[in-house]
C-alpha cells in the first residue's frame, strides 16, 4: 500500500502544511498536542477538507484540489481509530461490527465470530460498549475496522486513553495486527516511546508545519531540529555558537563544549540527553566539569540529578542514573563528562 | 351538558401539529446542522415564532398564506381557504412549537460526539444509515424531550390560533379559546369549567409522559 | 425507535383523517337539517348578547344554522381581509369597518350603526370611597385605576379622549393601570384590586360585583357606534342580509337594551 500526501489547510491558530508519502512501513507523526495531526489524519480520511493539495491511496485519487475530487470519507476505504474509539453507544459488539460490513450475508456471522475471536471478545460479543473497559473498546475498534475493506489504518492516539499496564499490552496487539495491513499505518502521537517502539519513519510537527520524515532510529539519536529535539525528550538544550572545527560554546550553561562532527557556523542549538552524561573522579581533558547539586529528584529506578557548572548562575542541567551509581558517588566531588560524539547540533 | 368540542378539537390539533412538527424538527435540525453557510440565519428563522408574541405570529401567517398573499393566491386556484378552518389551527400550532423541537433536537444532535459519526462515515456507512441508525437512537431522549415541550406548548397556544383560525365552535375553537370566549361571554362557570379541564389534563399528561420517558430511560441501553 | 417512528406517522394519518373528516362533517350534516350556515364574526364583546340573539332567530328561521367567530374587531378584521371565509361582521367600532369597506370586502348598501355604547365609571359593589363622577378620579386617596391602554384598546381610547377633554388625563396617569382588554378592566374592579375603572355600560351592566357611579359627561368622547354589515364574499347574501335586518328589529332591540347598549 502507499499513501501519498500533500495538502495545506488554514487553520485558526496557523496554516497546516503535511507533505509525506509513506510505503509499506507504519510512519508516524510526532508533535505536541494541538500542532495539526490530528487534522491531518482527518484530512486523509476525508471528515475535513484541505484547502488545498492531493491524497492518493495506492493509485487512486482520493483528494485533489485541482481536479475537483473530494471522494466522500465512505469511498475512501481507510481504517480511522479514534482516541476514544467512537463504539456506536446503542450497538452491541457484535452488532457494531456487523453493522459495518457491506453485505450482510449468513457468510458475515462466520467473520463476526473469527474477529470476535482473534480480538478475545467472543464473551462480550453482546455487551454494549459504555460496560466495556478502554483496552476492551480499543480492541472492538480495531476489530470494527478489520470488517471493513480499509487498506490502510489511521491511528489517533491509540494508547493516550489507556493506563499505563493496558498501554503496553495494546501495543503488542497493535503489532500483530500492523502486518494485515501490510504494515500500512500512520500512527499520530505525543508520546516519544510508542512511535520509537512502533513506527519505521517519523515526521515532527510543529505548529502545523511538518518536518522531513526521517528514519525513526536516526531522527531519536540526531534530531536536527529544536522541536525534534524537544519531542524526542531531550531534556537539557542550550543556545549555543561555533568557536571553531571541533568546539562550540554552550550560552546557557556558560561551558565551551568539543565535538565529533565540525559545527554549522549557523549552530544555534546544543543537546545531549540526561543519561549521556556521566561522572569523573577528577578533571581531566576536554568536556570534563566541575558541577554542583542543585537538587535530587528520587525516581522509579533512577534519580534525577539537577547539576549546575560550579560557581556559576546557570541554568541548570538534568543528569539521570542508576540508584546504585549515585549512592556509590555521593561523597565524591562532582565532575560531569559530557561525551563528545553525544553532543547534538542544531540549526534551527 | 358540556360541549366536548373544544377538548376534542385540542387533542386533534395538537397531535396533528405535533406529530407534523416532530419530523419537521427532525429534519431541520439535521439539515441545519449540516449546512456549511447560512446556519445563523436559518437558525434564526426557526426560532423567531418562539419570541415573537403570538399574536404577531398569527397576523405574519395571514399576511403570509392569506388570500392576497402569493401562496393565498395559489391555494385560492384549488378553492382551498385556509383562513378561519382547522387546518389553519394546525398551521399555527406548527408553526408555534416547531422552534422547540428544532432546537432541543439540534442540542441532542450536536451533544453527539460528532467522532462517532465520523467512525461511521470512515467505516463506509451511508449517511441515510447514520442517521437512521446511529443518529436517531443515540439522541432519542433529547428528540422524545423535544416532542414533549412541543406538545405541550400547542395544547396552550392560544394566540397564534385565534388571530390565523378563529375561534369557531366546533371548528377551530380550541380549550384555550373556549376560555376566552367564555370570559367574554361573561360565562365565568364555563370558563372555570374548561380552565380546570385543562389543568387537569395537562398533569395528567406531564405525570403519565415523566413516567414513560423514565422508562424509556431505564430501557436505554 | 423505528417502531416509535411508524406509531407516529400512524398517529398523524389517523388524527388527520379524523380532523377531515370531522370537518366535512361539520360542513355537510346541517345541511341535510338546515341548508344555510351562516358565518358571523363578531367582536367579544357581544358574545353573550349575539348568542341570545342567535338563539331567538334560530326559533324563526329553523333553516339557518348560525356560527359564530369572537375575537377582538382589529383581528377579525385583519383575518376577513386575508381570506377568512365570513358572511357577517359586528364590529366594536367604526375603524375597523372603514377599513373592510375601503378595501372593498363589504357587500355595498348593507353597512348598519347598529349600536352605541356609552362609557361608564365603575367601582367594586362594596366601595366605600365615595366616587360620584369622572372629576373625582384625581383624587389623592385613589391608589389605583383601571382604564383600558390607550395605545392599543379602543375603550382606552375612548377613556382618553373623555379624561383629557376633562383636564384630568395627566393628574391620574401616574395611577392608572392599564388592561389589554375591557374585561381585564372590569375583572380588576370587580376583585377589587382597583379602586375603579372605566369600562362600556354594557360591561358595567354583566356583573353584579361592580356598580356603575357615572356616566362619561357628554360630548367629552366620539361616539361609540357598533357597526355591522355582510361581506361581499358571503354565499347567502340574501339570508345575511335578513339577519342583519332582524339584528335592527324591534325584538332585537329589546335583547340589545337587556344587555345596556343603546339602539340607533
Amino acid at each position: 500500500m502507499e499513501l501519498i500526501v500533500s495538502l495545506k489547510k488554514k487553520l485558526p491558530a496557523f496554516t497546516l502544511k503535511a507533505d509525506f508519502t509513506l510505503k509499506d512501513e507504519v510512519f508516524a507523526l510526532l508533535g505536541a498536542s494541538g500542532c495539526g495531526k490530528s487534522m491531518t489524519l482527518k484530512c486523509i480520511a476525508g471528515i475535513e477538507r484541505p484547502d488545498k493539495g492531493h491524497i492518493v491511496l495506492d493509485g487512486k485519487v482520493l483528494f485533489d484540489s485541482e481536479q475537483q475530487i473530494n471522494l466522500p470519507p465512505q469511498k475512501r476505504q481507510i481504517g480511522y481509530l479514534f482516541q476514544h474509539y467512537a463504539l456506536f453507544p446503542n450497538m452491541t459488539i457484535a452488532e457494531n461490527i456487523r453493522f459495518v460490513m457491506p453485505t450482510n450475508t449468513a457468510h458475515d456471522d462466520k467473520t463476526i465470530q473469527k474477529l470476535l475471536n482473534t480480538f478475545q471478545l467472543t464473551d462480550l460479543a453482546d455487551t454494549y460498549p459504555a460496560a466495556l473497559s478502554g483496552g476492551q473498546q480499543q480492541r472492538a475498534a480495531l476489530a470494527r475496522i478489520l470488517a471493513t475493506p480499509a487498506k490502510i489504518l489511521l491511528l489517533d492516539e491509540p494508547f493516550s486513553a489507556l493506563d499505563s499496564y493496558l498501554k503496553g499490552q495494546m501495543e503488542t496487539e497493535l503489532m500483530d495486527i500492523l502486518p494485515a495491513y501490510g504494515r500500512t499505518a500512520i500512527l499520530v502521537s505525543h508520546d516519544r516511546g510508542e512511535v520509537y517502539r512502533l513506527a519505521d519513519k517519523t515526521a515532527v510537527i510543529n505548529q502545523g508545519k511538518m518536518e522531513t520524515p526521517q528514519n525513526t532510529k536516526d531522527l531519536f539519536h540526531n534530531p536536527q531540529t529544536l522541536a525534534a529535539t524537544l519531542l524526542t525528550g531531550c531534556k537539557n538544550i542550550s543556545r549555543a555558537q561555533r568557536i571553531d572545527d571541533r568546539h562550540i560554546y554552550a550560552l546557557d550553561w556558560d561551558l565551551p563544549l568539543k565535538t565529533v562532527a565540525e559545527p554549522s557556523s549557523q549552530i544555534k542549538y546544543t543537546a545531549i540527553r540526561a543519561h549521556f552524561l556521566t561522572a569523573q573522579e577528577k578533571t581531566a581533558g576536554e568536556n570534563v566539569f566541575p558541577m554542583e547539586v542543585v537538587r535530587v529528584i528520587e525516581d522509579t529506578f533512577s534519580y534525577i540529578v539537577m547539576v549546575r557548572p560550579q560557581g556559576k548562575a546557570v541554568k541548570p542541567l538534568r543528569w539521570e542514573l542508576d540508584k546504585q551509581q549515585w549512592q556509590q558517588l555521593k561523597k565524591t566531588t562532582l565532575y560531569l563528562y559530557l561525551p563528545p560524539e553525544q553532543i547534538m547540533m542544531m540549526n534551527s | 351538558m358540556l360541549d366536548w368540542n373544544p377538548l376534542i378539537i385540542t387533542l386533534e390539533t395538537a397531535v396533528t401539529a405535533t406529530t407534523i412538527t416532530f419530523f419537521i424538527g427532525i429534519f431541520l435540525a439535521y439539515g441545519v446542522m449540516r449546512m456549511h453557510k447560512g446556519q445563523g440565519l436559518m437558525d434564526a428563522i426557526i426560532t423567531l415564532p418562539l419570541i415573537l408574541p403570538p399574536t404577531v405570529v398569527g397576523f405574519l401567517l395571514l399576511l403570509l398564506l392569506g388570500k392576497r398573499s402569493f401562496i393565498g393566491q395559489a391555494l385560492l386556484q384549488w378553492d382551498i381557504h385556509l383562513v378561519f378552518t382547522w387546518p389553519a389551527a394546525v398551521i399555527a400550532a406548527i408553526v408555534v412549537s416547531l422552534p422547540l423541537m428544532y432546537r432541543t433536537t439540534r442540542g441532542a444532535f450536536e451533544q453527539l460526539d460528532p467522532n462517532i459519526i465520523y467512525a461511521a462515515r470512515t467505516l463506509g456507512v451511508s449517511e441515510w444509515r447514520i442517521f437512521w441508525h446511529i443518529l436517531l437512537p443515540n439522541t432519542r431522549q433529547g428528540i422524545l424531550a423535544g416532542l414533549v415541550l412541543s406538545f405541550a406548548r400547542t395544547i396552550g397556544e392560544f394566540g397564534a390560533t385565534i388571530m390565523f383560525a378563529g375561534n369557531i365552535p366546533g371548528h377551530t375553537q380550541t380549550m384555550s379559546t373556549a376560555i376566552y370566549a367564555a370570559v367574554q361571554a361573561n360565562d365565568y362557570a364555563l370558563a372555570e369549567k374548561w380552565a380546570a379541564g385543562i389543568i387537569l389534563f395537562s398533569l395528567l399528561f406531564i405525570l403519565s409522559l415523566n413516567h414513560w420517558l423514565n422508562r424509556q430511560t431505564r430501557k436505554a441501553f | 425507535m423505528k417502531k416509535f417512528f411508524i406509531l407516529l406517522l400512524t398517529i398523524l394519518i389517523l388524527t388527520a383523517s379524523v380532523g377531515c373528516q370531522q370537518q366535512l362533517a361539520a360542513t355537510t350534516t346541517p345541511e341535510k337539517q338546515s341548508p344555510i350556515e351562516l358565518h358571523i364574526a363578531a367582536a367579544a364583546s357581544l358574545t353573550d348578547v349575539m348568542q341570545e340573539l342567535a338563539a331567538v332567530y334560530a326559533q324563526e328561521h329553523p333553516e339557518v344554522t348560525i356560527t359564530f367567530n369572537f375575537g377582538s374587531s382589529g383581528a377579525l378584521q385583519q383575518a376577513i381581509e386575508n381570506g377568512g371565509q365570513t358572511d357577517l361582521f359586528f364590529s366594536a367600532a367604526a375603524k375597523q369597518m372603514n377599513a373592510l369597506e375601503k378595501s372593498g370586502n363589504l357587500l355595498a348598501g348593507t353597512r348598519k350603526d347598529l349600536l352605541e355604547n356609552s362609557l361608564v365609571l365603575i367601582v367594586p359593589q362594596d366601595s366605600r370611597l365615595e366616587l360620584n363622577a369622572f372629576a373625582d378620579l384625581s383624587r389623592p386617596e385613589l391608589k389605583h385605576i383601571a382604564i383600558g391602554d390607550p395605545s392599543s384598546v379602543p375603550v382606552g381610547q375612548y377613556t382618553e379622549e373623555v379624561l383629557t377633554n376633562l383636564g384630568i388625563f395627566d393628574n391620574i396617569a401616574a395611577k392608572a393601570v392599564y388592561g389589554y382588554d375591557v374585561r381585564q378592566v372590569l375583572a380588576w374592579v370587580a376583585t377589587d384590586e382597583a379602586d375603579c375603572g372605566i369600562v362600556y355600560a354594557t360591561d358595567a351592566a354583566s356583573t353584579p360585583q361592580v356598580k356603575v357611579v357615572a356616566a362619561a359627561p357628554a360630548g367629552t368622547h366620539q361616539p361609540i357606534i357598533y357597526p355591522a354589515a355582510v361581506l361581499r364574499d358571503t354565499k347567502h347574501p340574501e339570508e345575511a342580509t335578513a339577519f342583519l335586518a332582524f339584528a335592527a328589529s324591534e325584538k332585537a332591540r329589546a335583547i340589545f337594551t337587556k344587555y345596556g347598549f343603546i339602539c340607533k
